[in-house]
């Protein structure tokens, strides 16, 4: 098959999953009430921070433990470009992106050095730090109150064509087309020469350096694109309604992280399920507990409790994830069939 | 004159409980391969099992001794349980991998951090508590002079300075010290001389339990304790090991003071807030200026 021709597929086919996830969302949106809308909304947004794991630590094989503080650089220059000098919100996401890239850029180039527990340990000093210049740079970055934005109201021509919109569903509205531009972008890296360089230097750095390939600059631009992808998510995530180092705690990092994992580490799939997981997973805890006399004090660390356990089981038992297993089965059932 | 005393013999004795972090950390590193992130977890649980202890009226020494007890069991605990079925998988697909053979036991010891952050609040309620000190945290007098150093900051550096010495005998003038430098150095050819490098391997992950859980009780008395109060801990040790180098325990101790005198000093000379910045900073220039630590030697850094 020529190479123009592969490109052809690889392109049709991430339109066709970009399109689907997107209609997907739009479905669900439409089954659920108001709270599980919002719920859904921060799916789509944590779910383009979860894709950028599945780029740095699936495909690249780097660990970063502070992606969540570049959600917090990202929600930073957005809400700083709202705020400060009145730029509308969509210009603002897009210029978020470009200053996280620059970010990763400066962020790649000291990672490129590091690797293993090196590279997991600067990320997560940094995860840590990075909140805290907030509060050191009080006067411009408002310290530990942080800086109020919001989606603000869906536009007028938007309304009369669907009718009302709840302001639940208009942050859906505007992170959905972002995710899905994302995971389009995601896929298409993933499949073509770029991916295959990823995988080649995560699998053994010699092999790919006799191929010819430039280790530190793939590196280099895995962090550069992981970052871009986290900005994003991180501004929209920051548009719920403020802008603070409390909205991105360090704990946000390795939620993005155990999703990751959970879902699976090497797969798109697996990051969607995996971020499904770990936003709905409080919940349905909450309403199992519910039916048992169970102290508020214990209830507050049961989420903690299960999603640090099923991280454990999961490296443990299946380190492929949700998305390993369900390959396994498929493949036995295959065998048997012959 | 006097602030600089303070910000002296304070830092020293915060770099001890740093030197001890950072020690665990290298020795699991040296002996396992495996970065512990859950190694203050695991500190703060034993913490709070010696503050149950005590509030259970029993006495400070015998709670201390627990927890250095408990401390060791649990890390051989994490090794046994956790960290060796997950690294004598050899055919799973994912740990073929050059990078995701460090990067999992990465996550590992996330998801222990998180289960027993976890535990610990669902047990002791997570509310904040004070944590006792056998020594009053006054300025020592002499005469009508306030000197600048503490009762409890010379219990902590004595206490610490007693571990390094045990720790000192053990590796240079004992067997099993021996066995254990060997198996870090070559494990393979430390396998065939027949020593068990398996159960050095967990001795390693018990002594690095007990001296972070070490670490745990003389550092609580002045931060109180909660869930998550030892992560500022984890993160100052690690970036101590990585300034002394990873792979030199000497030197793990050696960034531990250093790092004390850091902190110490922003502390004092400029804001608190200023802590986290600079031990970002100061991380990111010792991994620019000197990537293999000050006592690390270049080709043992697994890169």
């Amino acid at each position: 098959m020529s190479k123009h021709r592969t490109h052809k597929i690889i392109g049709l086919r991430s339109t066709a999953l970009s399109l689907l996830l997107f209609l997907f969302f739009i479905l669900l949106n439409n089954q659920f009430g108001a709270y599980n809308q919002s719920q859904l909304a921060n799916i789509a947004t944590l779910l383009i921070a979860v894709l950028s794991i599945t780029l740095l630590t699936g495909a690249s094989g780097q660990i970063s433990l502070g992606q969540g503080a570049i959600m917090a650089v990202g929600g930073y220059s957005s809400a700083l470009l709202v705020t400060r000098l009145g730029f509308s919100m969509w210009i603002s996401i897009i210029l978020a992106i470009f200053i996280s890239a620059l970010f990763g850029l400066f962020l790649g180039l000291a990672a490129a050095r590091l690797s293993g527990p090196y590279l997991a340990g600067t990320t997560l000093v940094m995860a840590l730090a990075i909140p805290s210049i907030a509060v050191r740079f009080e006067t411009f970055f408002s310290g530990d109150v942080g800086l109020s934005v919001d989606y603000g109201m869906p536009p007028i021509w938007l309304t009369n064509i669907v009718g009302e919109i709840s302001i639940e569903e208009w942050s859906l509205y505007v992170a959905l087309p972002f995710t899905a531009a994302a995971l389009f972008a995601v896929l298409n890296l993933l499949n073509t020469r770029t991916g295959r360089t990823w995988r080649a230097v995560r699998d053994n750095e010699v092999a790919a350096a006799l191929a010819g390939i430039n280790i530190s600059r793939t590196k280099i631009f895995v962090f550069v694109v992981a970052s871009a992808l986290a900005g994003l998510a991180g501004a929209l995530y920051g548009f719920r309604g403020l802008v603070a180092p409390s909205v991105y705690p360090t704990d946000l990092s390795l939620t993005l992280l155990t999703a990751a994992v959970i879902g699976g580490l090497r797969s798109i799939g697996g990051a969607i399920f995996g971020t499904f997981a770990i936003v709905f997973l409080p919940d349905l805890i909450e309403r199992v507990s519910a039916n048992f006399t169970i102290p508020e004090t214990i209830g507050n660390y049961l989420p903690g409790l299960t999603i640090g356990l099923l991280l454990l089981l999961t490296v443990i038992t299946n380190p492929r994830g949700a998305a390993g297993a369900l390959e396994d089965l498929r493949h036995h059932r295959h065998r048997k069939k012959h | 004159m006097n602030s600089f005393l303070t910000a002296f013999f304070s830092g020293t004795a915060q770099g001890a409980i740093y030197a001890l972090v950072s020690l665990g950390l290298v020795l699991v590193w040296r002996g396992a391969g495996v970065v512990n992130f859950a190694q203050m977890g695991q500190a703060m649980f034993t913490t709070y099992i010696a503050s149950q202890m005590i509030q259970h009226n029993n006495s400070y020494w015998s709670a201390f001794v627990v927890a250095l007890i408990c401390g060791a069991l649990l890390g051989a605990l994490v090794d046994l349980a956790i960290m060796r079925p997950l690294t004598s998988r050899k055919n799973s697909q994912l740990l073929n991998s050059q990078s995701m053979r460090t990067t999992i036991p990465v996550i590992a010891s996330l998801g222990i951090l998180g289960v027993l952050k976890a535990l610990a609040g669902i047990l002791w309620a997570g509310e904040e508590r004070g944590f006792p000190s056998p020594v009053a945290p006054n300025a020592i007098k002499i005469g009508s002079t306030n000197l600048a150093i503490t009762g409890f900051d010379l219990f902590v550096i004595g206490v610490v300075f007693a571990a390094l010495v045990l720790t000192t005998i053990f590796f240079t003038k004992t067997g099993m010290g021996l066995a254990m430098r060997a198996s870090a150095l070559n494990p393979e050819v430390t396998r065939l001389s027949g020593i068990r490098v398996g159960s050095v391997r967990t001795l390693g992950w018990a002594i690095s339990g007990t001296a972070s859980s070490l670490a745990g009780l003389l550092v609580t008395p002045r931060t109180n304790l909660s869930p998550n109060t030892l992560d500022l801990l984890l993160i100052v040790g690690f970036t101590a090991a990585v300034v002394g180098g990873l792979s030199s325990l000497a030197g793990s101790v050696l960034g531990g003071f250093i790092l004390g005198y850091v902190i110490s000093f922003v502390n004092v000379y400029s804001a608190p807030e200023n802590v986290f910045i600079a031990i970002l900073v100061f991380l990111l220039l010792a991994l620019f200026l000197r990537p293999q630590g000050i006592l690390g030697s270049k080709e043992v850094r697994r890169v």
